[in-house]
């Protein structure tokens, strides 16, 4: 067996607040392990007017991007116009995080046709601040922090990355989200500068990093605390049956598992999966031209290894032309084929693809198919 | 606001390069000799590919049909089935088309050091093999016999017909054909090119085999390579997909978990074997 398993183990417990029972449960009152990682922090007490005051200080320092509702049921990250726009409480965004470090459409260099003279399209290095993400959000840009970063780096994507500024929140699990599942706790403080976990009377702020100490020094508002604070405990509904690192292993065994036919025969193909997925970055390289017929850009726009010429190629071979092979394709990319590199599991439970299916396609029910199917040979194996 | 950023190079910056000699090979196919600017040299191994661009009409991988031992300028033989390749065979000396790479690993040229080589390829598959039987000509003594396997549809579609007369003049190469349909004036052989595979008298431990050639061929021709008893590990392949990005981000020329342009394009048997989705 390869040894990643053992690296998996430990891969999402870098320096999170470890809580063991995750597995079963979600949310804890205060466990001790939960104090002696978050003890080390210092905390204030926000109520949400201390809140809205914040984002309100934070635009005093840079562009703030927060979720915002957009309809009834629906939530967007966008530039705060007013901090009484900000969502606090939000299930998820339709859209991941993604779009502000690996745009939707990004040019990568302008042409003239003519004289075949071309530019760079230049990078501006403008400090962001991300207010509000959810862990299994930040979880997901570290993995595309890991993708886009290996072998030869994307610099654009990189340069994003390095001037933004992301605080965390705790979020109440609908239905869909799954990242407990996956090792990814609710307060995993990571990547944050702050953290705010939600509790009755309003929001305990940790201070994660120098960088989020250094930004709520300047702040008047709330008051820093030390007694601790029991914090509500939330129940996980959508359940992977088996732990998460036990699913490299399962895939290893369920290649021409019947369970692929079986979902691609409700599958469209729309690829809102691979849209949605803060995971995703395959792109397309296209040049558009301009009406004059001389000036251009190459840009490069998402694509998604769900959509039917994804594998295509020049002579008209396409080399996964069914939709059990593309989608197996996809969940292996998130399970198995990545993992063997990075050690990680490049699906952070967050429920888009489940949410927004329009076949009703639950990414939760085929994992415990392909899991049934991987125990059922086990058994099998066994007699 | 637009510059020239030179700090930290892009992943997709294309070096402008010129055409200085257009050949066409069949009635779809040209071979295009390139010139990197300031006479820089490609530095490819043999089986590596580049990303070739017009703007306005975008990018494509192409393999690069000429050895590393031919400089400074290289070649590449494209066949018109698109967008940017229809454009491509417009273009007369003295055009300049956009030049990242070399990209991919290419064959493992150390390994087949003092081995036999048998080239086997199917159709426009000689173009990459060919960088590879250029470069085991040229350098001669390093390598046993050198056989050449080649098999076409159509005598019309046969590409390099001046080096094949050169190769069939020469003692210490060995060169068979095939077409599968032929046409009036055709003498040589009839069928398919796994026709031509039993009859070869060679040793086996010592004959490294290198196939390039649509994706139909590779089973074929592994059973009989395979029945003739080459180990696997004697051979190697060259794979197509849809290079799109070069530099392992796009996703596109993803095989199960090899990215074909950092992994591949050539693969060793054993390796390709693992991969379900490879042939």
């Amino acid at each position: 067996m390869p040894c990643y398993y053992d690296l998996m183990l430990y891969s999402h417990c870098g320096t999170k607040i470890v809580k063991q029972a995750s597995n079963t449960m979600w949310g804890f009152l205060m466990s001790k392990e939960f104090n002696s990682k978050l003890t080390d922090l210092k905390r204030y007490f926000f109520n949400e007017s201390d809140v809205r005051k914040f984002i309100d200080f934070l635009m005093t320092k840079a562009e703030v991007i927060a979720p915002q509702t957009k309809g009834e049921q629906s939530f967007a990250y966008n530039v705060v116009k007013n901090s009484s726009d900000v969502a606090l409480e939000y299930p998820r965004t339709m859209q991941p995080l993604k779009k502000y470090f690996l745009p939707p459409v990004e040019t990568l260099l302008t042409f003239k046709m003519s004289s075949n003279e071309f530019s760079e399209e230049v990078i501006e290095a403008k400090k962001q601040i991300f207010f509000g993400i959810h862990s299994y959000e930040m979880k997901g840009i570290h993995l595309l922090d890991y993708c886009l970063g290996k072998g030869k780096p994307e610099s654009n994507y990189l340069k994003r990355r390095a001037n933004a500024l992301i605080i965390g929140i705790s979020y109440k699990p609908d239905k869909y989200h799954f990242a407990t599942s996956l090792g990814i706790d609710i307060e995993e403080t990571e990547g944050f500068a702050l953290f705010f976990e939600k509790v009755t009377e309003g929001y305990l702020v940790f201070v994660v990093t120098d960088e989020g100490a250094e930004l709520i020094k300047d702040f008047s508002g709330g008051k820093p605390i030390d007694e601790q604070v029991n914090i509500e405990e939330l129940p996980q509904q959508a359940k992977i049956k088996y732990h998460y690192n036990r699913l490299p292993q399962v895939f290893e065994h369920v290649y021409n598992s019947r369970v692929w036919d079986h979902f691609a025969d409700k599958c469209v193909g729309c690829g809102t999966c691979n849209l949605l997925c803060p995971t995703c970055y395959c792109f397309d390289v296209r040049d558009e031209v301009g009406l004059n017929a001389d000036d251009g850009k190459r840009q490069r726009f998402w694509d998604g290894c769900m959509l039917n010429s994804f594998a295509e190629v020049a002579g008209g071979e396409n080399f996964r032309n069914k939709l059990a092979a593309r989608m197996r394709h996809r969940l292996y990319r998130k399970f198995s084929y990545i993992t063997k590199s990075s050690g990680e599991l490049h699906c952070v439970g967050c429920g888009r693809c489940t949410r927004y299916c329009p076949a009703d396609i639950s990414i939760v029910e085929i994992i415990n198919s392909l899991i049934e199917d991987y125990s059922a040979q086990q058994k099998k194996q066994a007699v | 606001m637009l510059t020239n950023t030179t700090e930290m190079k892009d992943l997709y910056y294309p070096l402008m390069s010129d055409i200085i000699k257009v050949e066409q090979l069949t009635a779809t196919e040209k071979r295009f000799e390139i010139a990197l600017p300031d006479n820089q040299v490609l530095n490819h191994k043999p089986g590596q590919f580049v990303e070739v661009s017009l703007f306005g009409f975008g990018e494509a991988p192409i393999s690069i049909s000429s050895s590393p031992t031919k400089t400074p300028a290289f070649d590449l033989t494209v066949r018109r089935t698109g967008k940017l390749t229809d454009k491509m065979h417009e273009l007369a000396v003295g055009s300049k088309l956009g030049i990242r790479g070399p990209f991919g690993n290419g064959f493992d040229v150390d390994f087949m050091k003092g081995k036999d080589m048998l080239f086997i390829a199917g159709g426009i598959g000689l173009a990459p093999l060919k960088s590879l039987i250029d470069y085991t000509i040229d350098k001669r003594k390093d390598f046993g016999r050198i056989i050449i396997v080649y098999g076409t549809k159509h005598p019309s579609e046969i590409l390099f017909s001046n080096e094949i007369e050169k190769w069939k003049n020469l003692k210490d190469v060995e060169f068979h054909m095939t077409v599968d349909r032929p046409d009036d004036n055709w003498k040589g052989n009839i069928g398919v090119i796994t026709t031509l595979i039993p009859p070869l008298e060679i040793n086996v431990e010592n004959t490294i085999a290198s196939i390039v050639g649509p994706p139909i061929m590779y089973k074929f021709v592994l059973m009989s390579l395979n029945s003739k008893r080459i180990p696997d590990e004697n051979i190697y392949m060259s794979l197509e997909r849809r290079m799109k990005c070069g530099v392992g981000k796009c996703g596109h020329c993803q095989i199960n978990h090899s990215y074909v342009c950092q992994d591949g394009p050539v693969y060793h048997y054993p390796k390709a074997k693992e991969l379900e989705e490879a042939v």
